[in-house]
């Protein structure tokens, strides 16, 4: 009997695809406060990416958890998506994929909570997301099977540089007063 | 002259109207924007409405009386 990959491919593929969703939602919400583009893009909509981009994260992490343990190649007990430790590959690095995984959807369900917790709290809950990006790289280069592949590193190292560029800039450009467009009246 | 609305239910106080617009917005205690004048002349309102993440400030143009 043959083995089927297909829920290996959607495993990786997946893993892969969050993680760039996970990336681009990071930088979207840099772009929030520290404006690069000016008025060309307002503020809401970098939200509204920000917030599309993490709910597709957490999708895509939905589904990479699920091919994970319907593939028969590494063995995932349904229980190691929840419980850090329990998967039989590569526990340690697994483990940071699901921590970061559970607090990534807690950030997701801190926004609509935001007034119960208390604006200034929950802005500052928000740091977890350096953490979580940071988590989710190690995790993806130490257990992802195609981090030796050069496409994989230069995937890595460009998301890392663009994160880390966003928030030079956001921490050392503050946001300046353009001039307001002339008006004919 | 420029009139401004806060939506306050929507605000959520990351305080971009504030740093752009010193003079018209405030971060109140409550840690949500609140309004120094009802309306203004400085065309940094526009700027600062642009730049609320929530869009929780509308500005309407008024004619000069």
């Amino acid at each position: 009997m043959t083995h089927d990959p297909t829920f290996w491919l959607l495993a990786r593929a997946s893993g892969l695809t969050a993680y760039v969703l996970i990336t681009a939602s990071v930088l979207a919400g840099l772009v929030v406060k520290s404006r690069p583009f000016g008025r060309a893009v307002k503020a809401a909509d970098s939200v509204d990416a920000h917030r599309t981009l993490a709910l597709l994260g957490l999708g895509m992490l939905a589904l990479h958890g699920v091919a994970l343990t319907l593939d028969s190649t590494l063995h995932m007990p349904t229980a190691g998506l929840a419980v850090p430790g329990l998967s039989p590959y590569r526990p340690a690095s697994v483990a940071l994929g699901v921590v970061a995984c559970e607090l990534a959807a807690l950030l997701v369900v801190s926004f609509p909570l935001r007034r119960r917790i208390g604006m200034r709290a929950w802005r500052r809950i928000h740091w977890a997301s350096y953490l979580i990006f940071a988590m989710a790289t190690a995790h993806g280069i130490a257990a992802g099977t195609d981090s030796t592949q050069p496409w994989a590193r230069g995937l890595y190292l460009g998301a890392v540089g663009a994160v880390a560029f966003a928030t030079a800039w956001r921490a050392l450009i503050r946001p300046t007063h353009t001039p307001a467009p002339e008006r004919s009246t | 002259m420029y009139k401004i609305v806060i939506d306050r239910s929507l605000c959520s106080g990351f305080g971009s109207c504030a740093e752009l617009a010193p003079e018209i917005f405030e971060v109140d205690a409550g840690g949500l924007a609140s309004l120094r004048v009802g309306t203004t002349g400085d065309p940094a309102v526009l700027e600062a409405a642009s730049a609320c993440p929530m869009a929780a400030i509308t500005v309407v143009e008024e004619e000069a009386a």
